[in-house]
Parts: C-alpha cells; sequence; structure tokens
C-alpha cells in the first residue's frame, strides 16, 4: 500500500489547485488507483483523510451542488485559508517570543512548531523569571470565541451552558472564562479545567460584547469573588492572629484592617460570593485563623470542621 | 521500526517545505537539525513528496531532489508558504507572549508586545481574548533585579516549618510562578545548596553584597520540581468533590475511581502543617492511607481549630 502521506499530500495539492469544487467521484478519479474503487470504502478513506487535514488545520471547504447535480457535495481548499500570511515580524520580535515560550511553556512541541512557521526555531532557555502556564484542551477554541465573539456551549456542573465569552483570566494558576450565560441572564465565571467534554462554538453568531467595553474591567481578579454560582457579593470578618498577620496585610492591603489588637493580631474584613473558597482560605491559616461573620457560613465551616475530627 | 503518524510527518513536512523552497539550497543535517527530525526521516519524507502529483504529470509539484547531502529545490509552485496558525498554536504563542508581558521587568512597548500584536491582526483580530493576573509583589520585582546584579541577599523568611521567621541568605538564581505561587530557586548559604524558597513568605529582603556562588547548569523547571525524591509521600483517599486537590496540586499518581467515584493520590508533602492545611481544606471529602501514623492528621488538625471557635470572644 501506498505510504499515507503521499496520498494526502497529492489530496491537498488537487484540492489547493482546482478553480471548482470537486465532488469525492471527480477526486477519485484524478488520483487514480489511490482510493478503493468501492463506493463505501472510498468514502471511509475520504472521510479518514479529511479528518486527517483538518487534524493539522487545514480547511476544506464544502459546497452542496444544486441543478441536475443536487445533493452533490463539492470539496476544495481555499489558498487564502490555507496559507500564512506574512506577518511582517521582524528577527527580534521572532526572538521575543521564543523567549515567552522558554518562560512560559518550555516544552511546548505546538509552540516550537508555532515558531518554526513564522521562521524562528524552538527551544532555548527562558531567561530568570519565568511562569508556568497551566494546559487544558478547551482553552484554544475558547480563546478562539473570544477572539472572534462567538458564543459556545459546553457541560459544566452536569449542564449545558450557553455562554458568550468576554475573556479568559489566568489567576492564581487556574484558568476561568467570563462571560454571558445565556441560561441565566447573567454574568457568569466558569472554571475551564471544570468544563467537561467538548466546547462547541457557534461561528454562525457573533455576539455583541459587553456595553462598557472594557473586557479586563469586566473580569474580577478577586479569588473569593470567582465562582459558577455568583450570588450577591456579601462581607466577611476575619480574626488573623499575629504571626500571620503581616502576610494577610500584604495579600490583602491595609485599608482591609477593621481592628489592630494590642497582642499584634488583626480583624479584618473581605468581600467574598464563593463559600468555598473563603473556606478554604480561612482554614489554609490552620488555628492562625478565625471566622467571625457572616454567622450562617461561620456555623457552616463549624459542622465542615466537626465532620473532619 | 514504528513510522510516525502520518498526519504528524505531513503537518512537518509543510513546515519545512517553504522554509527550503525560500533557501533553495540547505544541507540535510541543517534542515534536520533545525526541525527536529532524523536525517533518514527527513530523506525518506522529501523524496516521498517530490514523487506526488497531478496527472498528468508535465510539471511537478514539488521540485527537490537530494545529492551528497544537500537538498536542492527547483522553482516553487506550491506549499510555498507555510500553513495558518492554527488555533491551538495561536493559543500557544499569546498565552505565553501575554504571560511573559506580566513577568517583571517586560517592556510594555518591547518586541514582543509588537510580535503579539501583529500575530493578533494575522489572525484577523482586534482583541486577543486573553487576560493573564499574575500579581508580582513588589519582593518578586526586588529578587529579580537581584539575580541581574548577581547579588546576595539577606531575608527574613517564614518557612511553613518554623513557628516564626528565621534570617536567611540566598543568593537568587531563577523567580518563578507556578500554581498561582511565585517562588525563587536560590542557593542557600547556611546549607550549601539548591533550595526552593515561596516568594509570599518573605517578609523582609536587603542586599548584602555580591553573590559567590554560579548557578547551577540545570535548574529544576517551573512546575516539575516537586519531582523531587526527597520530599516525603502521603498517600490520599480523596472523594470526587475533592477533586480540585489533585488537579491543583502536582502529584504523583492518582489511582482509578472505586465504585463511589473515590481515588488514591499520592503526593508529595513538603511539611506537616502543609498537610493539615490541605486536609481541613477537604474536610470529609479525605482520608490519610499512608503512612498509617498520619492517619489521625486530620482529625487532630479539626480538633487544634475547633477549640478556637468554642473560645467566647
Amino acid at each position: 500500500m501506498a505510504d499515507r502521506v503521499e496520498r494526502l499530500t497529492n489530496l491537498l495539492a488537487l484540492l489547493l489547485e482546482t478553480r471548482r469544487p470537486l465532488t469525492l467521484h471527480e477526486i477519485a478519479s484524478e488520483l487514480e488507483s489511490q482510493y478503493p474503487d468501492a463506493g463505501q470504502a472510498r468514502r471511509a478513506a475520504f472521510e479518514r483523510d479529511k479528518a486527517a487535514l483538518r487534524e493539522i488545520g487545514v480547511k476544506i471547504s464544502t459546497e452542496t451542488f444544486g441543478g441536475d447535480r443536487a445533493g452533490e457535495m463539492g470539496y476544495r481548499i481555499e489558498r487564502s485559508s490555507f496559507e500564512l500570511p506574512d506577518l511582517g515580524l521582524t528577527d527580534d520580535e521572532v526572538r521575543a517570543l521564543q523567549v515567552a515560550l522558554a518562560a512560559t511553556r518550555p516544552d511546548s512541541v505546538i509552540g516550537e512548531e508555532a515558531l518554526l512557521k513564522l521562521g524562528g526555531v524552538g527551544g532555548g532557555v527562558g531567561g530568570p523569571i519565568r511562569m508556568h502556564l497551566p494546559e487544558l484542551p478547551a482553552l484554544p477554541i475558547l480563546r478562539s470565541a473570544v477572539a472572534q465573539r462567538h458564543p459556545v456551549s459546553f457541560r459544566y456542573s452536569g449542564n449545558v451552558r450557553k455562554v458568550e465569552p468576554w475573556g479568559l483570566l489566568l489567576r492564581d494558576g487556574f484558568w476561568y472564562a467570563v462571560g454571558f450565560d445565556q441560561n441565566r441572564g447573567a454574568r457568569r465565571t466558569f472554571r475551564v479545567d471544570r468544563c467537561e467534554g467538548e466546547v462547541a462554538i457557534d461561528s454562525a453568531v457573533v455576539f455583541e460584547p459587553p456595553a462598557d467595553g472594557d473586557l479586563g474591567a469586566a473580569l474580577p481578579t478577586n479569588p473569593l469573588l470567582l465562582g459558577d454560582e455568583v450570588a450577591a457579593e456579601r462581607e466577611a470578618v476575619v480574626h488573623i492572629s499575629a504571626r500571620r498577620g503581616w502576610l494577610v496585610e500584604r495579600e490583602i492591603g491595609s485599608e482591609r484592617i477593621l481592628v489592630r489588637h494590642d497582642d499584634g493580631s488583626i480583624t479584618i474584613r473581605l468581600p467574598f460570593t464563593n463559600e468555598d473558597a473563603l473556606r478554604s482560605w480561612v482554614l489554609g491559616f490552620l488555628d492562625d485563623a478565625e471566622l467571625l461573620e457572616p454567622a450562617d457560613v461561620r456555623d457552616r465551616l463549624i459542622e465542615w470542621l466537626k465532620a473532619a475530627v | 521500526m514504528a513510522q510516525r503518524p502520518a498526519t504528524e510527518r505531513l503537518r512537518r513536512l509543510l513546515i519545512i517545505l517553504p522554509w527550503l523552497m525560500e533557501r533553495g539550497e540547505v544541507s540535510v543535517d541543517e534542515a534536520a537539525e533545525r526541525f527536529s527530525v532524523g536525517v533518514d526521516d527527513l530523506i525518506r519524507d522529501l523524496e516521498l513528496v517530490s514523487m506526488c502529483g497531478l496527472p498528468p504529470y508535465v510539471d511537478e509539484m514539488i521540485d527537490v531532489f537530494i545529492d551528497e547531502g544537500m537538498i536542492f529545490v527547483g522553482i516553487p509552485r506550491l506549499f510555498t508558504r507555510p500553513l495558518r496558525l492554527s488555533e491551538v498554536e495561536a493559543f500557544e504563542l499569546l498565552a505565553a507572549g501575554r504571560a511573559a508581558m506580566q513577568l517583571p521587568g517586560a517592556d510594555p512597548d518591547g518586541a514582543l508586545a509588537r510580535g503579539l500584536g501583529k500575530i493578533a491582526m494575522g489572525l484577523g483580530e482586534d482583541d486577543m481574548g486573553l487576560l493573564v493576573v499574575a500579581p508580582t509583589s513588589e519582593i518578586v520585582q526586588e529578587l529579580s533585579q537581584v539575580i541581574e546584579n548577581r547579588q546576595r541577599v539577606e531575608v527574613r523568611y517564614q518557612s511553613s516549618k518554623d513557628v516564626a521567621p528565621t534570617d536567611r541568605l540566598l543568593e537568587p538564581f531563577v523567580v518563578f510562578s507556578s500554581q498561582g505561587n511565585w517562588y525563587t530557586h536560590a542557593h542557600d548559604v547556611s546549607s550549601d545548596g539548591l533550595r526552593t524558597f515561596r516568594i509570599d513568605r518573605i517578609e523582609s529582603l536587603s542586599v548584602i553584597g555580591q553573590a559567590e556562588n554560579e548557578a547551577p547548569d540545570s535548574m529544576p523547571e517551573p512546575g516539575i520540581w516537586f519531582a523531587d525524591a526527597d520530599i516525603e509521600r502521603v498517600k490520599l483517599r480523596v472523594a470526587p468533590r475533592g477533586r480540585w486537590m489533585y488537579e491543583r496540586y502536582p502529584v504523583d499518581e492518582v489511582s482509578p475511581p472505586d465504585a463511589d467515584g473515590w481515588v488514591e493520590v499520592r503526593l508529595a508533602v513538603t511539611s506537616h502543617q502543609w498537610l493539615e492545611r490541605l486536609l481541613l481544606r477537604l474536610g470529609d471529602a479525605v482520608e490519610v492511607v499512608d503512612p498509617t501514623s498520619m492517619r489521625v492528621a486530620r482529625s487532630e488538625a479539626a480538633a487544634r481549630v475547633l477549640g478556637r471557635y468554642s473560645v467566647k470572644r
């Protein structure tokens, strides 16, 4: 059997060169004897090839014929959707991208290939300042959807959510998608790693961005304010012992300090919407922190601890 | 020998061919090295595509031949430009670039910013759709400066083991952010070795002179430094609602779920306090399996913290 790369290359060349869409029958006769003769086997082999080309990023446009060929499908590849336009990147810009990848995604094969396409090389060592970027399969499609303003749908906490994504936010080591949840009719924040299965993009629809236009401002940056079921914002009051006080003050800022006690400990107020995140934050201090208010959240925290004894 | 999948070979070829066509003539070794492919694989794949074409085969579609270790490319007709950036590649570049833009010392109008702008424009997008928020404290900024100047610093450091902060002499080599926290790999003068410190636990820092130790040739990469075999391991049983824990922290292994969805997770534990914090945050969604001496850790910690809540204030 001929090497599959050969048939794929020939198919690619044919669909790029043709001036009009070709039917599977025409494709098979052009690529003499490279596809099986039997209809069903031929269709299956062609579908596999289409999927392989799609996997490497080649978009095959499909057209349904009318007239006396009604119902037949025609295929071709638009050269403009195939070729990378000249981006006009200078050498130092390509090198800066290489350094950025080395500092954030040192082992990314995909990043290396992208650099090679742009005329650079992969590899290299990041500088003394680095950030590890978590990787999730849903991120690329979500980013495209944000940039092109297409709604997406995905399963989340057991339900299908339809969302107009406004932006992706990396905070505290987690990627979040923020957008307008069409089912709930309100803004919602989703942990991208909690999206279940595939994210579907609705390319036929373009949504309006939020009215204030500033996506950055629309994204909450405080982890205590993130969560998929965003209730009204509430305020917690927490007592922090002296030996952790300075850490907390640095994290939340001195304007959140309600009382500075004589023993060096502090009482602080914290806005929150996500009770789980608040409980986790408080328990992270072990016996160096005590949640004082709200009373209902304090009661639930005590129950939580009793269950853990 | 097992062949690489056809899609992977074709994808690489479509990157290699335009580059070759621009050169016209290049050695096999140079091309193989640049594109990280084996010499034999490269020759085989180039010879294969040189035979590709369409009926009636009057002109060669891809005019490539190889002779004495050199690749020669004739007048190109097809595959003269690389394939457009895929969705995944675009994400990779833009996310890396946006993240690097927020590292201390990044120039908002520098080459990286200009490059990212051109890529977004090439994709036909005016908004990258990404926001990377990695708040860097003043200490991170100061440490980056210290690394650049190759200096030794004295820090007041609150380790998770010690009750009170202690003073240490450090010569930092790298600062990095992983899972939302900033760390530094530094030479620790008192223990005379490479150690990792959490930057948010540095209370204060002062420069006290020039560094005396060279950075080691290889530094643990962000994300894998927990792989250090010296760190103690525990095995936990975790309920489905505690899933965030093994998504969040670097773990050695996660077993397949049992009938109720619980899994066994093995992970590195840097200190007993760290383990206690983790156990309390998981509540009754976690049990310690191993070592057996730690099985009481959750209930001991919970009882101690509960003690705070029973005192009237």
